[in-house]
């Protein structure tokens, strides 16, 4: 289609880009007036088939291309922007199509009726725009700049619902936290300028490149501090631990931005970005890498496990996996962390899509019953399965797909992180071993709270009491066409021909990653089948627990009250402690995330803004002062200078001319004009001189 | 007469006019002042787009543009020759953007006088004059030329703070007062000195010609400020390094830098909203250029030395500004501590001796013109309104004026350094150059980058925690109703002419930075070669 159109690829992929951004001045200039969405989506439909029928096979397996332009120089250094197309970018930019087509035409439907829907085509553009952008950059300011308006893009969308207290302190802390990234990401592109003299990837990393010319030393301390810079930028975007904080916060946006902000294109930039850079990190960041991806995934489980919330369960599901990309980087797979990227970025925006069909329908009894019931609340569903079967099916196979069964997507590029973990740790040796054993742990985690999520849902009855039951129904064919459209996605045939081999995934050959390590070919069916099988088990458990309400903390609870008709004692045991135990775990790690990493960002939080009060202290009461003194100082000492001036200088003067004027005064008393006085005068005088010349 | 001329003494001519007016003409005394300043930005766009790149400027007179030189004051003074003080105008890549800026930045304040009241004719004849000793600073390549433009700056201003501020405004306006004159009366010595140590190769009389004092080779052997074999020293201090310091502190107060910023937040508080407009974007700026223009430029030697100092202080302004502006209740006074935590960028950037640094200050100076004068705007559109400017007393603004939250949400966001806004370009190259400075040489250690770069974090916190308690959330006024009813009247078509330019500007500056650092790089990459000499 390329040679009909004559388009070339690199002008195809920024059409690809512009296209959302004339959408975005269209819809911005006709404000309140374009509220069907029409111009945006019809924008990222053309980006999309751009991308699929152009860009892609214009690319993929074939030699990279790009374009390079001027933007600006300062003194002799000519910065640029360019386009870079190579197999990792143009995947990036059909993903990110792939999964904005889809997500705005649920919104047509999803946010039907809502008064600022104009602002929500506005702001969902800019985002396509800038998300598009930063896919295909080739220099990293330009990378920089559309990272930054991404995630103005997503404070604008977190926020959308403005006159909600919780959505507007979200969006802030949003903004903040990535705002810690983006210094992260700055410094680093600081440290690339002091050593390249240039922000150009390719010319950095490129074939024959400034990097290869080994030119730098790569262990040494500036390198490092640039690899932690950029990691630093991604942990925010990618909400690493202990940065992910503001991802949950984050859902107070509307489902659909969810789903494509914070589960699959935004958060993933960070993986992205750190594949883009690969060769730059030495052994220090990735293993540093590697240690925060294992420790996000872990917790992030964790605090699934416990979750009410249907969205924060896949929040904290979405930063689990986004711990698994980066683990996959760590270990110098960044090809399978870009598989998981594409194929997560199926599953997860389907079950944010499928959640938000199951909040609307919860919203519905809201508001028929008038009760004061949290909509997303998974303690209020239940049963749900037979008001929404085609909804069930597809959220089915999407949690399917993310606890990795086989058959699914999920499956494939799960196992190629954690067989290659296992293979880098085997070549490693020693200590190493900690990070694939975690990742097991963390993939029967998420099969078990994935499972309970859709049980609670789904199965058994609902759990409140209403008379809406009749106006419960299927999410409308608008919404429902996209998720179908995702849940083909989250198969295993649309990524590689095989079912269980993850090795046939194009997506994999496309990079051609050299590993490190040494492939183990024993793992290859150890590992899918163990993970298959825990799954299982975790399902089971979760099935029991949840729809069959054998829960054992629930049963043993009950047979303490009725002292009667325990069940097999030796058949709870084991269940009814792990279930315990994980229940306190994952309970304190929540409460550990809620207090301790959430409360010390408070206390950052509050520690700067006592610092600020600190600072407007010594500003008033000390700079100020200072000033105030030493002119109230010299006002002082001009009072005293004044009233010396008066009473002493002028004083003197004053005494002076008194005592001048009190002798003449005396001495006019003399003048009087009286002959008589005058020769009294005289004859004294006369007097005095003969008494004086006699005495003499 | 040459087009600087011009620049400089229309707005006088505007003064008079409106000075000898009759007050029944007062309505069209405002009219007289916008079609000069019109001209004047008109002509300085011109001027701007006729500028020659390639030429370099600091301390070649052939590298200076539309320059005018007349002999002004030549004296005889008997045995001690000859008094030599020139009209000597001319603009290089540095000054050139700061005129447009002057002009820009006017033209906004007049718009924004739109609705003064009070005693019209001596406020308009004020401004004009103001105007004129702007122009004239920046133009001026005659150090006594310079000093003379840059007292009667002081004048208009005293008393625009004075008579037309707010509850508070003799107070502000005598600190203001103070402060500057403290900086230039010292600033006279140092000028003195220099013309006694320096001669005119052509003439041999001393001269205050900026120029020649950039050059070694016409500094008399053994005088004061002598370049070479100099042992001159006050309290153990060298010469040289004094003259700098002094020099430094007279425009460091104008720029300002921590401590020495307290007239600032009084000030703006204080003064009318144009005159805050005026204030922020471009009397601040003047004490930038005076650095670039006249401390490093006539002292390289002793800025080498010191720009660790220099560098410090940049930090300390940025985040001590920053911290400061996250603690204050009153808007302005907010928007006035986040000019001193921007203008520290500018002493970091220069401080760096790096290319990139030292653009990326003079993009910074030009941006936060813009944007300073943008966001004084909007508290003056809110405060015209219901006459308070507390944070606390407003939330959920953006339901009552959504188009104001939208300008004011831009102002913010562009402030803060969102990228495609002219912002973003000067802060990060300053950080860039500021780190590059260690491989360069030049002694700015790159803790101080990262700890610049801490301030543009702080500067997110502080204007979105401001955002979030004005203007989200659910409608709630200390006025109640009463204000709801003035605040529904949404920004009106005035206030939008004067402030979609200015963020327009910023929005095409951030695009496309290269119209200014074409004008710029040929005089920064010859400062800085100047300066790296003694590296």
């Amino acid at each position: 289609m390329g040679e009909l159109l004559h388009i070339s690829p690199i002008l195809a992929s920024i059409l690809v880009m512009l296209l959302p951004l004339f959408a975005f001045i269209i819809q911005a200039s006709l404000g309140e007036k374009a509220t069907s969405g029409n111009i945006s989506l019809i924008a990222i439909l053309i980006s999309f088939i751009l991308s699929a029928t152009i860009v892609l096979p214009g690319i993929w397996n074939k030699p990279p291309q790009y374009n390079t332009y001027d933007w600006f120089t300062i003194g002799t250094k000519t910065f640029t922007i360019g386009i870079l197309l190579n197999n990792l970018t143009v995947l990036m930019q059909l993903v990110v199509c792939l999964i904005a087509v889809p997500v705005h035409i649920y919104s047509r439907a999803y946010m039907k009726g809502d008064p600022g829907i104009a602002r929500y085509w506005t702001f969902l553009s800019l985002f396509c725009f800038a998300m598009l952008g930063l896919t295909i950059s080739k220099n990293l300011l330009m990378l920089y700049i559309f990272w930054e308006l991404v995630g103005f893009a997503s404070y604008l969308l977190i926020g959308f619902w403005y006159t909600r207290d919780a959505a507007t302190a979200a969006n802030k802390k949003a903004f903040i936290i990535n705002r810690v990234g983006d210094i992260g990401f700055l410094i680093g592109i600081a440290c690339l300028y002091s050593l390249f003299g240039t922000l150009d990837i390719i010319e950095i990393l490129g074939e024959g490149g400034l990097f290869s010319q080994g030119i730098v030393d790569q262990q040494s301390s500036l390198m490092t501090l640039a690899g932690l810079g950029f990691f630093l930028g991604a942990m925010a975007k990618s909400a690493q631990f202990p940065l992910h904080i503001w991802l949950p916060d984050a859902m107070e946006g509307p489902t659909s931005v969810s789903s494509l902000i914070h589960a699959a294109t935004m958060v993933a930039a960070g993986v992205f970005l750190l594949s883009t850079l690969f060769p730059l990190f030495n052994d220090t960041v990735l293993l540093f890498i590697a240690i925060i991806g294992t420790i996000t995934a872990l917790m992030a489980a964790y605090f699934a496990l416990e979750q009410h919330d249907i969205k924060k369960v896949l929040a904290y599901s979405t930063i689990s996996q986004l711990g698994y990309m980066m683990v996959a980087i760590g270990i110098g797979a960044w090809d399978a962390a870009m598989f998981h990227l594409t194929t997560h970025a199926f599953f997860k925006c389907l079950l944010f899509l499928g959640a938000g069909a199951v909040i609307h329908e919860m919203n519905t009894i809201k508001k028929h019953d008038c009760q004061t019931i949290d909509p997303q609340d998974l303690r209020n569903m239940g049963g749900l399965r037979k008001y929404m079967p085609k909804t069930f099916i597809l959220m089915s196979i999407a949690s399917f797909a993310l606890a990795g069964f086989p058959l699914t997507s999920g499956f494939l590029s799960k196992d190629a992180i954690i067989i290659s973990s296992f293979e880098w740790a085997i070549h490693q040796g020693g200590l190493y071993h900690i990070i694939p054993i975690v990742l097991v742990v963390v993939s029967i985690l998420t099969a078990f709270y994935i499972g309970r999520l859709i049980f609670k849902t789904f199965f058994g009855e609902l759990r409140i009491n209403t008379t809406a039951n009749s106006l419960l129904h299927e999410a409308p064919k608008t919404m429902l066409w996209p998720m179908f459209f995702l849940g083909i996605g989250c198969l295993f045939f649309c990524f590689s021909p095989s079912p269980i081999s993850y090795h046939l995934a194009p997506i994999l050959d496309g990079f051609s990653v050299t590993y490190s390590f040494s492939e183990v070919h024993s793992l290859h069916i150890i590992i899918p089948v163990t993970l298959t099988l825990t799954a299982l088990i975790s399902w089971w458990i979760a099935y029991r627990w949840y729809v069959l309400d054998q829960h054992p903390v629930h049963s043993y609870n009950l047979d303490i009250e009725q002292n009667s008709n325990r069940k097999v004692a030796v058949f709870d045991f084991i269940p009814y402690h792990l279930a315990n135990s994980l229940i306190i775990f994952s309970r304190w790690n929540y409460h550990f995330d809620k207090y301790i990493i959430d409360g010390s960002v408070n206390a950052i939080v509050k520690f700067t803004l006592r610092t600020s009060q600190i600072a407007s202290w010594i500003d008033t009461y000390i700079v100020d002062a200072i000033v105030i003194g030493i002119s109230n100082l010299s006002k002082r000492i001009a009072n005293f200078s004044a009233w010396f001036d008066k009473y002493i200088i002028d004083g003197l003067v004053n005494t002076i001319a008194q005592t001048t004027y009190y002798f003449g005064h005396l001495l006019r008393w003399v003048q009087n004009g009286r002959l008589q006085n005058y020769l009294g005068f005289a004859l004294t005088m006369v007097l005095i001189g003969i008494i004086y010349l006699i005495l003499r | 007469m040459g087009v600087l001329s011009f620049l400089i003494f229309s707005p006088l001519v505007a003064a008079v006019l409106i000075a000898v007016l009759p007050s029944s003409l007062r309505q069209s005394y405002k009219y007289i002042a916008l079609v000069f300043t019109l001209i004047q930005l008109i002509v300085s766009g011109w001027l701007y787009g006729q500028f020659d790149n390639t030429a370099s400027g600091i301390n070649t007179a052939d590298g200076f543009q539309y320059v005018e030189q007349v002999p002004w004051i030549h004296l005889s003074l008997g045995s001690l020759g000859q008094l030599e003080i020139d009209y000597f105008l001319g603009i290089d890549g540095i000054s050139m953007p700061l005129l447009v800026l002057s002009a820009f930045v006017m033209l906004m304040a007049i718009g924004a006088s739109w609705n003064i009241e009070k005693n019209l004719k001596g406020y308009f004849a004020l401004i004009m004059l103001l105007n004129m000793a702007v122009m004239g600073i920046f133009c001026a390549l005659d150090f006594f030329l310079f000093y003379i433009f840059y007292e009667v700056m002081l004048l208009p201003l005293y008393f625009l703070i004075g008579i037309w501020g707010g509850a508070n405004r003799e107070y502000a306006a005598i600190k203001f007062f103070i402060y500057t004159l403290f900086g230039s009366v010292f600033m006279l010595l140092v000028i003195v000195g220099l013309y006694f140590s320096v001669i005119n190769p052509n003439t041999g009389a001393h001269t205050f010609n900026m120029l020649y004092m950039m050059d070694p080779s016409h500094y008399v052997d053994g005088s004061f400020f002598a370049w070479f074999n100099n042992y001159n020293e006050v309290l153990g201090i060298p010469a040289r390094l004094l003259g700098f310091i002094v020099l430094f502190l007279a425009f460091a107060i104008k720029v300002p830098i921590v401590p020495l910023h307290t007239w600032l937040p009084d000030a703006h508080v204080e003064a009318p909203t144009p005159i805050s407009i005026i204030l922020a974007g471009i009397l601040l700026k003047i004490g930038g250029y005076g650095i670039v223009r006249v401390c490093v430029s006539i002292f390289p030697d002793a800025v080498t030395y010191s720009n660790w100092w220099l560098g410090l202080i940049g930090v300390v302004s940025i985040l001590y500004g920053a911290f400061n502006a996250l603690a204050q209740k009153d808007l302005k006074r907010m928007i006035a501590y986040s000019s001193i935590s921007h203008m520290g960028f500018v002493v970091l950037g220069i401080a760096s001796l790096t290319v990139e640094g030292i653009s990326g200050a003079l993009f910074q100076m030009i941006s936060h013109g813009f944007l300073s004068a943008s966001l004084f705007f909007l508290v003056g559109v809110l405060y015209d309104r219901v006459h308070d400017r507390n944070i606390y007393n407003f939330r959920g603004l953006a339901s009552l004026m959504p188009k104001f939250t939208v300008f004011i949400s831009l102002a913010f966001f562009a402030s803060l350094g969102l990228p495609g806004f002219s912002a973003f370009i000067g802060e990060a190259f300053v950080i860039i150059g500021a780190f590059n400075a260690e491989s360069v040489g030049s002694g700015l250690p790159r803790w101080m980058a990262i700890a610049g770069s801490v301030g543009i974090l702080l500067s997110a916190a502080y204007f979105l925690w401001t955002l979030q308690r004005m203007f989200f959330g659910q409608t709630r006024l200390k006025g109640g109703e009463e204000w709801a009813l003035v605040l529904e009247k949404d920004i009106n078509w005035r206030e939008r002419i004067v402030i979609i330019p200015a963020l327009a500007l910023a929005l095409i500056l951030g695009v496309m930075p290269f119209l200014f650092f074409d004008k710029l790089n040929s005089s920064v990459v010859h400062l800085v070669s100047i300066v790296s000499q003694y590296l």
